[in-house]
């Protein structure tokens, strides 16, 4: 099922978000890592991505490049349509507000904040209600229903995830970033968490770039991007565990 | 080195921004300690420089008992003896006012004078004023005046010379020694200063000496250094006194600088919990740990005492050089070492007592905490049943022993009220209430919180985090804010308690110096005939008012009382007594204005009838109004002319009040010769500048204000420093937060308002505990006082301390969070 296909052209009117000729350079002179080394790719809108690739082959940077949370050395990070590259952080902010949604693999709320506070909080900010039939289907959907009250620390670890998980799809952004959602989490809870971003990028449309170490993880994707060394080093379509599985290993054999 | 100990170690090597900030607190309370020694050490040294009224040549000084003009003469004549200056004084009275006489070498190295205009007085009669003495008692050169001995004719005097003394007290004459004797009618010396010859036997001179004035009440004959040091010693004693004043205070901004170092530790220790947690899950004991976060304390300590005393230090030898820059000659202070190790060690010290509350409840943490993520660390609410419970009883026994006080608050006039006791009681019971404030100050947070924070609360997003993120970590807010409330307490104390003393004084002078000047005659006789009419026509004066004035009446059941007629209307000053009902203007036939505590004790109130009796007759008149203190001019009751009259007073006035009719010294010297000048034929008849007095109240009263706002502005320096380092050690370890906000796309400039508005949370809700703290003690301490003075609620005073207090508060943390809103929300998420 491997395709050694060119990747999806930056500007396919298909990508919610695009990389084109990605630079990424950590420190200067003999310390100086090239974190992310001319990466193109794009990802389709209304569907769900997984990015797989050795530990220090860039996938974070790569990530938070994308999301607006960092800025790249050189190349294009285009937002549906818009260059992020050389906005201010001003628009970045904006853009992360109210057109990106986050879940971290840790520290993904604010310990403060009852659950319902911290699913509303990118709303709050942008100072916009919340949709209130689509709020509420989300809660139902993703069974917080009784939790809403409750502080994070009275929450345990999936139930957490599932907070970050409605914080990032209740302001319906253009996408959705997911930096290992699933690797705090034990397999049930982790598996619910995957089968609800599959979920929305299928009944919702919603886009979903997901980071991830585990092929069970990434076989819940419509497609699997690779990276070795900070360079594309592949994809593969409707991801099954054997296929993912098989790829890493040949991606570890080759370095 | 236990392995605990050295992570400890090499985390604060790691992060040296945080130990500086533990420690700032205690920095600067060791800066304030030391800086306070030095500062002793240069007023000191500079008063025993310069202090002193003895001149360094004197040798010898003859003092405290019997000297005699014979005395002085054998003296002067003895072999070695080069000079010998008589220092004596009479006290004169004259048409132009009392003077005090004294004697003075007029030149030479003995003198203390400096005659700028004319001539030192030589002969008999013969004296030189001093410039204010001039000014005041319009004796230039060339006038006359006559000073009225004890017993037999006045003495002609002339003034000669106008000379600068030592200190210029306003009614001081020099005149030759001879005059002085006359005047005082006696032949009695105060003291001789001995000037010895070049090459004299100072022993055999001495001995000398002693043989010629040996007798019944020998003086002392000590030496002239002896002399100037014990005088120098007696004004450094009110130095001494002062220092001990501000020692209090400055214990009071060390134990604060104790709760700000406690709270940033236990600040560092919750955020530390997870490294803790590991520590314990790999086996690390407790005991092991609450020794190694007790070093960090010590250590931080110790970089911070010597940081402190080094500063101070810096300050206090870079001071004097820069005041002489300025035409201000002070002393350098020395080095004193016993000092400095003692301040450093005492930095030490509350470092410890500071750090071992946090670091014994640390190291309780359970190893599981680890594993949690850091979404549940540092957030911990309320407190626990033990400290509830010791919060609780503290309250109580501050609420007990102020109410005991209240029970105890003494009547009008009582006596052997033990004003001393009561105010210890007071203070004692604000303490308590203030250790109450620090266990329960978790729980008080909130309901304060969601007053204070409902406007920012509806003000959007911002707010509402701001409000959250202090709402959600009570037991930070309350240890910042309490440190903040110690600082309100004390100011919103001083300020209550000075205004009430203000209104106090206020009532006193204006009750007992209504006007500028005053003249009566001796107690019951009555002003000549035409004295009033010619005051009114002075042009120097203005408002000019006569009074009639009786004492020995009963008003009620109060005997020994004084009566007036001071007309409210005449006296325009009087409208500003405080009454408790009523106005001073209601005052009209059968209506009189009553002193506060005479109502008090019959029971009256406005509008009920009292009886005034006098020489057999009374009259009944209604109250028009019930003052604060006592009624004018040192009176009980007030009472329209016609009702006075109908007690059988005279119609003649007894006394004469006027004002100067121009502003300042000058207008008030025109006004003072015109009354004496009015009243120059009857000499019975005492002229009284209320205006100085009352300058003089007014003055005193103002200087210990700032002294006192001084001395607790070292507190509230502190408890600034605390909340800055608070603010930033709280922003510095919650980084992640930051990130996290930043990455949901709050921007630059929100987070940063969202952290300065916490901080200025902080201080709103310690500048409302404070307030809420300080306005009752302060009210009970003015009660407790027994000097009936009024309760008054200084408003606007209160509302700019508050109002500056929570800029400060809001401005200590607007570096860190602008540090905070710059970090990248990826390296923020990073941090750990
Ligand atoms: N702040 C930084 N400074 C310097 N180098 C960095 C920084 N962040 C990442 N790197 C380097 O960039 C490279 C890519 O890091 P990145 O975090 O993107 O890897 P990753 O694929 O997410 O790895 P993992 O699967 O372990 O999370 C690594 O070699 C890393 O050491
Ligand atoms: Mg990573």
């Amino acid at each position: 099922m491997q395709t050694q296909s060119s990747p999806v052209a930056g500007r396919d009117s298909l990508a919610a978000v695009a990389a084109v000729d990605l630079v990424k350079v950590y420190g200067a002179g003999d310390t100086a890592v090239r974190a992310l080394d001319g990466v193109t790719v794009g990802f389709e809108r209304g569907r769900f991505t997984a990015i797989m690739g050795p530990s220090g082959s860039g996938k974070s940077t790569l990530m938070h490049c994308l999301a607006g949370l960092d800025t790249a050395t050189s190349g294009q990070v285009l937002l549906g349509g818009t260059d992020l590259t050389s906005q201010p952080d001003r628009v970045l902010t904006r853009a992360r507000r109210e057109r990106i949604g986050f879940v971290f693999q840790s520290f993904n709320l604010l310990p403060q904040l009852t659950a319902a506070a911290n699913i509303t909080l990118p709303l709050d900010l942008a100072g916009r209600k919340p949709d209130a039939e689509f709020h509420d289907r989300l809660i139902t959907t993703l069974g917080l229903a009784g939790r809403l009250g409750h502080l994070p620390a009275e929450l345990s670890g999936g139930q957490q995830q599932r907070v970050a998980l409605a914080r990032a799809l209740v302001s319906r952004p253009e996408v959705v970033f997911a930096d290992e959602p699933t690797g705090n989490l034990d397999s049930r809870s982790g598996a619910e968490v995957l089968g609800l971003l599959r979920d929305s990028a299928h009944d919702l449309g919603q886009t979903i770039v997901m980071v991830t170490h585990d092929p069970v993880a990434a076989a819940y994707a419509d497609r699997v991007v690779l990276l070795a060394d900070g360079q594309l080093a592949g994809e593969i379509h409707a991801p099954d565990v054997a296929a993912v599985t098989e790829s890493l290993r040949n991606l570890a054999a080759g370095r | 080195m236990s392995v605990v100990l050295r992570t400890q170690l090499v985390g604060v090597a790691k992060r040296p921004s945080r130990l500086l900030l533990t420690g700032l607190a205690v920095l600067v309370a060791s800066f304030v300690v030391y800086a306070t020694v030095l500062a002793q050490q240069i007023t000191e040294r500079s008063v025993l420089n310069g202090l002193s009224g003895t001149p360094e040549t004197v040798d010898l000084v003859v003092q405290n008992g019997e000297i005699t003009t014979g005395d002085l003469t054998a003296i002067g004549k003895m072999p070695g003896v080069a000079e010998a200056a008589v220092r004596t004084e009479a006290y004169a009275r004259t048409p132009a006012g009392d003077l005090i006489v004294a004697t003075d070498p007029g030149s030479g190295p003995l003198s203390t004078v400096e005659v700028t205009e004319g001539r030192f007085p030589t002969a008999p009669g013969e004296i030189a004023v001093t410039p204010r003495t001039v000014e005041r008692m319009g004796l230039g050169i060339g006038a006359t005046t006559a000073a009225q001995p004890a017993e037999g004719k006045p003495v002609p005097l002339t003034v000669v010379g106008v000379l600068t003394p030592r200190e210029d007290i306003g009614f001081l004459a020099y005149a030759p020694l001879s005059t002085v004797v006359q005047i005082n009618g006696f032949d009695q010396l105060d003291r001789v200063d001995v000037r010895f010859d070049g090459g004299a036997d100072a022993g055999a001179v001495r001995e000398r000496i002693v043989a010629q004035v040996a007798g019944e009440a020998a003086p002392e004959v000590a030496g002239g250094a002896e002399v100037r040091l014990s005088e120098a010693r007696e004004a450094a004693a009110e130095i001494d006194q002062l220092f001990i004043v501000v020692r209090v205070f400055v214990a009071v901004a060390v134990a604060a600088a104790v709760l700000i170092a406690a709270s940033t530790f236990r600040i560092v220790f919750a955020q530390r919990m997870r490294q803790l947690a590991l520590l314990r899950a790999v086996g690390a004991g407790r005991g092991a740990l609450a020794r190694a976060l007790a070093a960090e304390g010590a250590l931080t300590g110790l970089v911070a005492g010597v940081t402190g005393v080094l500063a101070a230090l810096a300050v206090g030898h870079l001071i004097p050089p820069l005041l002489s820059a300025f035409g201000v000659a002070v002393s350098r202070p020395g080095f004193p070492l016993v000092q400095a190790a003692g301040t450093v060690l005492l930095a030490v010290l509350i470092t410890i007592v500071a750090v071992l509350a946090p670091a014994l409840s640390a190291a309780r943490v359970a190893p599981l905490e680890a594993l949690r993520s850091a979404a549940t660390t540092g957030a911990r609410q309320g407190i626990g049943v033990l400290r509830a419970i010791t919060g609780l009883l503290l309250a109580a026994a501050a609420a007990g022993i102020a109410a005991l006080v209240t029970i105890n608050l003494p009547g009008p006039q009582e006596q052997d009220y033990d004003a001393e006791t009561m105010m210890l009681a007071v203070v004692g019971s604000g303490l308590l209430a203030y250790l109450a404030l620090i266990a329960l100050g978790p729980v008080l947070v909130r309901p304060v919180l969601t007053i204070a924070g409902w406007p920012l609360r509806r003000s959007g997003p911002v707010g509402r985090l701001a409000v959250g993120g202090v709402g959600g970590s009570s037991r930070r807010a309350a240890a910042v804010s309490v440190v903040v409330a110690l600082g309100v307490t004390l100011i919103a104390g001083v300020l209550v308690g000075g205004d009430s003393i203000r209104v106090l004084s206020e009532r006193e002078t204006v009750a007992a110096a209504p006007t500028d000047f005053e003249v009566r005659g001796p107690n019951g006789s009555t002003l000549p005939a035409g004295v009033a009419e010619r005051a009114a026509q002075s042009a120097d004066l203005s408002r000019v008012a006569t009074y009639r004035w009786i004492g020995g009446a009963q008003v009620g059941t109060f005997t020994e009382a004084a009566v007036t007629d001071v007309s409210a209307k005449a006296v325009p000053r009087l409208a500003e007594l405080d009454t408790s009902a009523g106005a001073l203007t209601d005052v009209a036939p059968g209506r009189a204005a009553i002193a506060g505590y005479v109502a008090e004790m019959d029971g009256l109130t406005l509008g009920d009838p009292v009886t005034v009796r006098s020489n057999g007759k009374e009259v009944r008149v209604t109250i028009a109004a019930v003052l604060g203190g006592e009624a004018p001019l040192h009176s009980q009751i007030l009472l329209d002319p016609a009702d006075l009259t109908a007690l059988g007073v005279a119609a003649a006035p007894t006394g004469l009040l006027a004002d100067a009719a121009q502003s300042g010294e000058d207008g008030r010297t025109k006004g003072l010769r015109a009354l004496r000048t009015v009243a120059a034929a009857q000499p019975d008849l005492g002229v009284n500048v209320l205006a100085d007095q009352r300058d003089q109240i007014t003055e005193a009263l103002g200087v210990l204000m700032v002294i006192a706002l001084a001395l607790i502005g070292l507190t509230v320096l502190i408890a600034i420093v605390g909340v800055g380092s608070t603010t930033a050690l709280s922003v510095v370890e919650r980084v992640r937060e930051s990130g996290l906000l930043r990455a949901v796309g709050m921007s630059r400039g929100a987070l940063h308002g969202m952290l300065t508005t916490e901080s200025a949370l902080y201080g709103v809700i310690g500048a409302v505990l404070g307030l809420l703290l300080g306005v009752p003690y302060a009210w009970l301490a003015v009660s407790a006082i027994g000097l009936e003075a009024p309760l008054t609620l200084p408003g606007w005073q209160l509302a700019a301390v508050f109002g500056i207090l929570v800029a400060l508060t809001a401005l200590a943390g607007v570096l860190p969070a602008r540090r905070a809103a710059r970090v990248s929300p990826v390296t923020a998420l990073g941090a750990d």
